[in-house]
């Protein structure tokens, strides 16, 4: 027993280093895939890919918690008879919060699923090692346009998420709850400050950048046969997920404590 | 002790061929599937590897271009030592090199003159004046498909896309062509046709060629030569009437496709057969 579990924690390991490896390559591939005008019709492929076709379903998931804020938040509000606020509270939460995270779990399931299936497909049919034996580093041909793009776009479609999280909040507290319409944009404008927008959006670049090289990586160690490919799909959205959640934890740590820090200056400047 | 073939090439030299396996082992994890070996692939020559399913084919031949580095051992190309070669170098060697893969391997997302363009893209600076569109025409009317430019593999049959496939690899005129099993999958008219691309492109174009096949008739057509691997070790070496006639029981056996009776043992065919005494379900 003892020893098998030792097989297992060096099997373990092994498979983190090897992520690791991945994760150092994908990063040097990437870099240098920006500075290469031959990879940009690549990258821009990639980006119609994951950018332009995921538009419609982030804004809807965008749009449906501005509007399920609206309504859960309501009867509290009204009680105290605060309903008025209910913009800060929708608007505060659905772009620091809810807006990026759900958000990226969605373009987790929609684009990385994809990403997986498809790298993995390749791989089982020995398309990627058809891309090596021509000459062709996949690391730099499959990899770099994919997590370039997901970088890159993963913050703007966060944009429109927050973007549509503010209208769906707004038309229900003001078509369906009847809250005035000017005080709600009025307390919102001065709820929500330009530090709440921006780190939902630099959130953003590391939602993105992890759920490419985690979906990446699964369809590049993705196993033999359509068991295996699905295998890898379900992994790579779960670890992307969990990824999520402690990367939006350990970056609210850190800006929690560069705002205290450094915000209050701003009226210095 | 020693087989034949391996006292034959124990002392093989980087200089014997244009590719030389010295001593290559390659084993994943506790597993080894080549067994010290030791081959050299002869200039303009066709060499095929035979042996049953799971005897490291596919494994070899992926040695021969680092598509996988031996566990130990060594790897030449033109008497260069080339497993030890850091990726960027190896990307430059495998211009010289032309895979076609068991399933044909195409990129689904790229037409098929697409596929062909895409390691001419790779290695030269093309424009629209570079005659790219030319040289992809005649490679796929060498495998007889002109035509099919703008196809996409998934339109294509699975004779068609070998030789789409044939026609990629070939794109930039290797000096060295490797085949994984050409004619698996394939209807024997369809294999036959394979097979005598393949003898086109050697005898027109003097290339280089290692095929790794358990399909008898198809090696038995291209090969110069013929290597037999077992169990990770090569049992017999020589050419088509050499192999015919060898005494050795287990390549008898798998050349003319008979079970042994080990294997038969395995399969407790000779046993007693039980039938299940069960009643059949009553579907309503």
């Amino acid at each position: 027993m003892i020893a098998e579990f030792g097989d297992r924690v060096i099997a373990d390991m092994e498979k983190t280093g090897q992520f690791a490896r991945f994760i150092r390559r994908t990063m040097v591939v990437s870099m240098a895939s920006c500075f290469r005008p031959a990879m940009y019709p690549l990258i821009w492929t990639q980006m119609y890919i994951i950018g332009v076709q995921s538009v419609l379903v982030v804004m809807i998931t965008g749009a449906f918690v501005g509007m399920t804020l609206a309504i859960q938040a309501y009867d509290q509000l009204a009680f105290m008879g605060l309903e008025e606020r209910l913009g800060v509270l929708i608007n505060i939460s659905g772009v620091k919060e809810l807006g990026p995270v759900l958000a990226a779990v969605m373009l987790a399931g929609r684009v990385g699923g994809a990403l997986t299936a498809e790298l993995g497909t390749m791989k089982v049919t020995e398309q990627i090692e058809a891309v090596k034996s021509m000459g062709t580093d996949p690391m730099r041909y499959l990899v770099a346009p994919r997590v370039l793009a997901c970088l890159l776009l993963t913050p703007i479609l966060i944009i429109y998420a927050d973007l549509m999280c503010s209208l769906g909040g707004y038309f229900v507290s003001v078509y369906y709850l009847h809250i005035n319409s000017q005080p709600y944009w009025e307390y919102s404008a001065s709820g929500v400050e330009l530090w709440d927008l921006s780190i939902g959006i630099v959130k953003g670049f590391f939602f993105g950048a992890a759920i490419a090289a985690i979906s990446c990586y699964k369809g590049f160690t993705c196993k033999e046969g359509a068991h295996g490919v699905g295998r890898a799909c379900t992994e790579a959205f779960v670890a992307s997920f969990i990824s999520i959640l402690a990367i939006d934890f350990a970056l609210v740590v850190i800006f929690k404590a560069v705002y205290n820090t450094l915000w209050p200056l701003r009226s210095l400047l | 002790m020693r087989t034949e073939t391996e006292e034959k090439y124990s002392q093989v030299d980087k200089n014997d061929g244009i590719i030389v396996l010295q001593d290559v082992t390659k084993k994943f994890g506790k597993n080894v599937v080549l067994d010290n070996i030791n081959l050299s692939v002869e200039k303009g020559k066709t060499t095929v590897v035979i042996g049953p399913s799971g005897c490291g084919k596919t494994v070899l031949i992926k040695h021969l271009i680092v598509l996988l580095r031996p566990s130990s051992g060594r790897v030449y190309f033109k008497a260069q030592r080339i497993d030890n070669l850091e990726d960027n170098q190896l990307h430059k060697l495998r211009m010289h090199y032309g895979f076609l893969f068991q399933g044909g391997a195409l990129f689904d997302s790229l037409t098929v003159a697409e596929n062909i363009m895409f390691p001419i893209k790779r290695y030269y600076k093309t424009t629209k004046a570079s005659g790219l569109e030319e040289l992809v025409n005649s490679k796929l009317a060498m495998v007889g498909l002109d035509g099919f430019q703008n196809y996409y593999p998934a339109q294509l049959s699975g004779g068609q896309r070998k030789r789409v496939a044939l026609a990629r690899a070939i794109a930039l005129n290797p000096e060295v062509i490797l085949y994984d099993e050409p004619t698996t999958g394939l209807d024997p008219i369809r294999s036959d046709i394979i097979n005598e691309l393949i003898l086109k492109l050697q005898k027109g174009l003097g290339l280089t060629s290692v095929a790794v096949t358990h399909d008898m008739t198809s090696a038995y057509k291209i090969a110069d030569r013929i290597i037999m691997l077992h169990h990770g070790k090569i049992i017999a070496d020589g050419n088509a009437d050499y192999i015919r006639n060898h005494s050795d029981a287990v390549v008898q056996r798998f050349i003319n496709g008979r079970v042994g009776d080990e294997e038969l043992e395995v399969l407790r065919i000779g046993g007693a057969i039980n039938h299940l005494k069960l009643q059949p379900r009553n579907f309503t």
